[in-house]
């Protein structure tokens, strides 16, 4: 166990070191570079020259890298271009953010499309079944942008339920903290359901085919002919099963915790990372772009080791041997 | 299974019209409210479409921070109503005979947030670090005239002495640069500082809070110079989409917010906010590559000014909200003139000018930057209109980083046909960067125009002192660049701001804004 | 939402087909059939249409036919956009836009991802491990950002935009892939051809290809869909098929400043995805079921 544990992580290693090796040749490749957005008539070119060789940009690009790396081994991820601030400070800043809009997000899906699913595959083909289907292909086949927009003009303009934007009333600082907390559950309402929408088919689609297996399995096959009562079956027995391969598909949609609601925090102004993200590459924001790179890779690494641990520990059939 | 799908859009689709709304579309008049009904503890909530990335004015270059900026700062000038340079720090100012020595008398009156007082050296503090080739301030190049840096002296505690190389009439303009304060950055690294992120300045309103990425909080400065303001404080908040920006405008959510030219009826009808327009110091233009054989002869150039419909134009992608340019100046400026060669549209004439500079079948591709609908639907619509006098063009929208790229390639012939973008000018007429010969290759004039004349009368306008001989100047050289139009002049927008009834005190609308005095600002209960 | 692999939050995609062969089935075939004739039936109307757009559109797309906004009517059967130019017409062009992206950048993903998937699995040994890492370190990047990079790189047009989703989405294909032919290589009958002397490159392409075939053929469907939703998202950063060209996605992205005035101009288009998108999913789910050789021991 402790050797497979050291086994996994020194192989992060190489894999850190090839995550930024890729994404720093593919960002300096690109065209611009971050002192494009100062363009401006009143600005003369020879300036921002200047400014390009404070920021070491006028190196050749391989010792940029090496500069880079030797920052990173000491633990130091470099200074933001835009704002002057250390690059782990910026993105600490808008980790509870997207935390708090995800983790909810994850939870509350699960929450929805597991039952859904187990009782898709239990019903199958009945008008609850495809209803279900219809429903949940239509959230996945709607682009985000367009539906975030219109649940802010049917619940924040027109009826004037919930607040359109933002993560809490910001001039409702001084309040007690449960009202804060209401406050925050009001804003997180619209993108939390948003989101929620649009991933309910792939949950929900994957659990009840896992559900669908397992039923066809010869043990619920022995535990019907034993007579056990459907209920039991299908919740003491089946269920346990169909839940095993869940942990995977978290452990895959694990990447996109950090930059997959990109649309939904722009529109809903979330300050969440995928925003800091996307606006670093828009930017050229190099060393902010490595370090979002570098720390996320990092975390879903992290990840999907948990992942394959908690796979482990829930379906004795696999061993850390395999991998 | 497909009937449930059918009903699914049905429901949108109900539910969508009913948020069409409906009713009247008739402009209300503006609706001001009564002083006498301010709330001295109310927040005023602004939005911001951008990110906010550094509170300092000597280093910040994005429209978010630069507002948030200057409720906290103040400079040695400010600009009034009619986009005069008006005393603000200093309280008067003389220049020597040979317009080389500019004296400013600073206000005596002045304390920094922290509660230190405003000096002289805090003033030659700021423009040597903006100065300093290791600050990374792009203003750098507004202190210095044809490769030499103006010299600043401190006389006294309340005096300061500006040397410059030879007159330069925009220098006065540049002094309303905001002032950052000596005791609290000497010997350190103002780039990475941590008074970027919690700034202490002059001006009506005091840094309190920024989270990151959500919002910004100013509170009234109780000191300030001015008299104390009337709002308790202003609440930035960052919401980066357009359409969200709106939404939380009609949801009340923010007081303010930019309003493009499709929502501007919509919103004008709207009970609760008032609506205002005015126009901006920013003119868009399609630029010719003049080092590119396709454009080289003017006549092609004239006929395109001749195919192009810009009342149409103007009404398609503004609805009115913007008026036709013709020459490389705006209206509210001092020296507009508008005694140019405007090309009314004339497709006849187009082709026929087309036919003696032998250019039939031309053809040739428009670039814009993405993000900006308007420009994109401009070329759209150049597309068609050059397409009824024989020219095909193509349009190709880039990333803005990837079209600088080529527009500011260090060497010419630069790679490219025809630019469509926009310029903000100064409040100073002066166009020395975007027109002189010399700021090509490296430098604004990227389309490779040359004329001698021009040349003379830019660097004629820059180091002349009197408006009125400066005026002739500016009329003559927009007359000249408009006959060879190496650009053309397409557009002057206009700002439409929405701003809801409960806020007063606001100034006159122009290019300056609606909240020039920021310290009269109030909002009703 | 980018990637050809299953994200419960974030993705607009289901589970691929990896992921969901376990399921087993027990529809009628005749239920199969319908199930798979009415999307066959939609997408086909939709290819002629982009096939035919030149014939079908009343008007060219980028033309301005009416100086206003207007609602549909006769004369404009979708009504007009903002610059006054034919909705239909523009859906129609749209059309043959977002179904070749799709197919472009689906080819494009299948051709990479089966390769390697393909070299990994049969050969195993290094050239499986470094294969893999390299998967490994594609799917370490939140996807949108990995796509964003490459497109700055190429800077957007229509050719890259296919480009850019193919290069991005073929990581789960090359595991699926793998996985197969893992499986395969064991067999008797790959052993049997090594053992008359089959070149690897003939026992890859020409005998373990085509059994591996079901869940390819799955995986293409499936990204099909994934491939036009992923264009509309780019659509919303402006990276993606840039005007005047219409792709559904850009239509439905600058719809969304007229929700208020012209709705129309957003349920077209959105209308279009869904359908095109809902019919890839079901073919994909219908030809999964029809092609899964463990179909045979789906009981009850």
């Amino acid at each position: 166990m402790k050797t497979f544990l050291w086994r996994r992580i020194i192989q992060f290693i190489p894999l850190i070191f090839g995550v930024s090796l890729l994404s720093f040749f593919v960002m300096h490749l690109a065209p611009g570079d971050p002192t494009s957005l100062f363009t401006n008539p009143n600005i003369d070119p020879r300036e921002l020259a200047r400014i390009r060789a404070n920021w070491g940009l006028d190196q050749p690009i391989y010792l940029q890298y090496f500069y880079w790396l030797g920052n990173l081994l000491r633990g130091n991820l470099g200074t933001s271009y835009t704002t002057g601030q250390p690059v782990l400070q910026e993105i600490l800043a808008r980790l509870p953010a997207t935390l708090m809009l995800m983790i909810p997000a994850y939870i509350l899906t699960l929450l929805i499309t597991i039952p859904l699913g187990v009782i898709c595959a239990v019903k199958k083909d009945s008008w609850f079944d495809n209803l279900i289907t219809i429903f949940s292909f239509a959230g996945m086949a709607t682009p985000s942008f367009w539906l975030g927009l219109v649940l802010m003009l049917i619940f924040a303009v027109q009826l004037h339920w919930l607040p359109a934007v933002g993560i809490s009333e910001i001039s409702a600082t001084n309040q007690s903290m449960l009202a804060r907390g209401i406050d925050f559950l009001r804003h997180l309402i619209l993108p939390l359901s948003t989101m929620v929408l649009l991933s309910l088919a792939g949950i929900t689609r994957y659990q009840r085919a896992a559900m669908l297996e397992v039923l066809n399995q010869d043990y619920i096959r022995t535990a019907r002919a034993k007579g056990l009562p459907e209920r039991m079956v299908i919740y003491k027995h089946a269920l346990k099963n169909a839940l095993i391969p869940i942990v995977t598909i978290i452990g895959l949609s694990l990447p996109d915790l950090f930059g997959g609601a990109f649309i939904i925090e722009t529109i809903f102004a979330w300050p969440g990372m995928g925003r800091l993200g996307v606006m670093a590459i828009f930017q050229r924001n190099y060393p902010l772009i490595m370090g979002i790179v570098v720390f996320s890779a990092l975390l879903i690494m992290l990840g999907n080791l948990l992942a394959d641990l908690a796979y482990a520990w829930v379906d004795p059939r696999i061993r850390y041997a395999k991998k | 299974m497909y009937k449930n799908a059918v009903v699914i859009f049905l429901f949108l689709l109900v539910c969508l019209t009913g948020c069409a709304g409906s009713g009247s579309l008739s402009a209300k008049p503006i609706k001001l409210p009564d002083p006498a009904q301010a709330d001295l503890n109310g927040s005023l909530i602004l939005s911001l479409g951008g990110e906010v990335s550094i509170i300092n004015p000597i280093l910040l270059t994005d429209t978010s921070s630069s507002a948030i900026e200057g409720t906290i700062f103040t400079g040695l000038t400010t600009i009034n109503e009619k986009l005069e340079v008006v005393p603000d720090l200093a309280k008067s100012w003389d220049v020597s005979a040979d317009g080389k020595i500019w004296t400013f008398h600073l206000r005596s009156d002045v304390k920094w947030h922290d509660g230190q007082p405003f000096t002289a050296d805090d003033v030659v503090f700021t423009f040597n670090s903006i100065l300093n080739p290791k600050v990374n301030s792009v203003r750098r190049s507004d202190f210095i005239i044809d490769g030499e840096p103006i010299k600043f002296r401190a006389l006294d505690n309340l005096t300061v002495q500006a040397f410059l190389p030879r007159p330069f009439a925009p220098f006065l303009t540049h002094t309303g640069m905001s002032l950052i304060p000596k005791h609290l950055l000497e010997g350190k690294d103002i780039n990475t500082a941590e008074f970027n992120r919690r700034p202490v300045g002059t001006g009506p309103f005091k840094f309190k809070e920024w989270v990151t990425g959500d919002h910004v909080i100013v509170v009234r400065n109780d000191n300030y110079y001015l008299g104390k303001p009337k709002l308790a404080q202003i609440i930035f908040k960052i919401i980066p989409d357009e359409n969200s920006m709106l939404v939380a405008l009609e949801a009340g959510e923010v007081d303010s917010a930019g309003v493009p030219p499709k929502d501007y009826r919509r919103l004008k009808a709207k009970e609760g906010l008032n609506v205002f327009e005015y126009d901006a110091l920013t003119y868009t233009y399609l630029a010719f590559n003049l080092a590119n054989p396709k454009f080289q002869d003017k006549r092609v150039r004239q006929a395109l000014a001749y195919a192009t419909n810009k009342e149409q134009l103007v009404k398609l992608i503004f609805k009115g909200l913007a008026s036709p340019a013709y020459a490389p100046s705006v209206p509210i400026s001092w020296a507009y003139s508008d005694a140019v060669e405007k090309y009314p549209y004339n497709p006849e004439k187009a082709r026929q000018l087309l036919k003696e500079a032998g250019t039939e079948n031309l053809s040739f591709t428009i670039l814009t930057n993405q993000g900006n609908k308007e420009r994109e639907k401009a070329a759209v619509i150049l597309q068609q209109q050059f397409e009824k006098v024989g020219i095909e063009v193509n349009v190709r929208v880039m990333e803005w980083s990837a079209l600088l790229k080529i527009i500011n390639a260090p060497k010419g012939p630069k790679d490219f046909d025809a630019v469509l973008m926009g310029w903000s000018l100064g409040l100073d007429p002066d166009a020395y960067s975007i027109w002189h010969s010399s700021q090509y290759p490296v430098g604004f004039n990227f389309i490779d125009y040359r004329n001698t004349a021009v040349d003379r009368l830019l660097a004629r306008g820059r180091t002349t002192l009197n408006q009125a001989e400066r005026k002739k100047i500016y009329a003559k050289l927009w007359q000249i660049i408009a006959a060879d139009q190496p650009y053309l002049f397409l557009w002057y927008p206009k700002s439409i701001e929405a701003i809801r009834e409960r806020v007063g005190g606001l100034s006159r609308p122009g290019p300056a804004g609606l909240m020039l005095h920021l310290e009269k600002i109030f909002v009703t209960k | 939402m980018l990637k050809n692999k299953p994200h419960p939050l974030t993705s607009n995609r289901p589970p691929s087909p990896s992921s969901m062969e376990r399921g087993m089935n027990s529809d009628t075939s005749r239920k199969k059939g319908v199930r798979l004739l009415f999307p066959l039936l939609i997408l086909g109307a939709f290819v002629c249409a982009a096939i035919l757009a030149p014939v079908i559109a009343p008007y060219d797309s980028n033309a301005i036919v009416n100086i206003e906004t207007i609602a549909p009517s006769t004369q404009h059967l979708f009504g007009t956009d903002d610059l006054g130019r034919d909705i239909f017409s523009r859906a129609v062009y749209g059309a043959r836009i977002s179904l070749t992206v799709g197919l472009v950048a689906v080819s494009l993903s299948l051709i990479i991802g089966i390769l390697l998937g393909a070299l990994a699995g049969y050969f195993g040994g290094w050239l499986d491990s470094s294969i893999m890492r390299f998967v490994d370190i594609m799917l370490s990047f939140p996807s949108i950002f990995l796509i964003l990079a490459i497109q700055a790189m190429l800077t957007p047009n229509i050719y890259n935009v296919m480009l850019v989703i193919g290069l991005t989405s073929w990581m789960g294909v090359a595991r699926l892939v793998r996985g197969e032919y893992l499986k395969i290589r064991e067999l008797q009958y790959v052993e049997a051809a090594q053992a008359i002397g089959c070149s690897h490159w003939r026992i890859i392409f020409r005998h373990i290809l085509p059994n591996a075939q079901a869940p390819i053929i799955v995986a293409a469907t499936l990204g099909m869909a994934g491939a036009i939703l992923t264009e509309s998202s780019l659509s919303f950063l402006g990276m993606g098929v840039q005007p005047p060209t219409p792709s559904w996605g850009n239509m439905l992205m600058d719809a969304q400043a007229y929700m208020r005035d012209a709705p129309w101009l957003a349920i077209i288009p959105g209308i279009l995805i869904l359908i095109t998108v809902l019919s890839f999913y079901l073919i994909g789910e219908g030809l999964r079921q029809a092609l899964d050789p463990r179909k045979d021991y789906a009981g009850s």
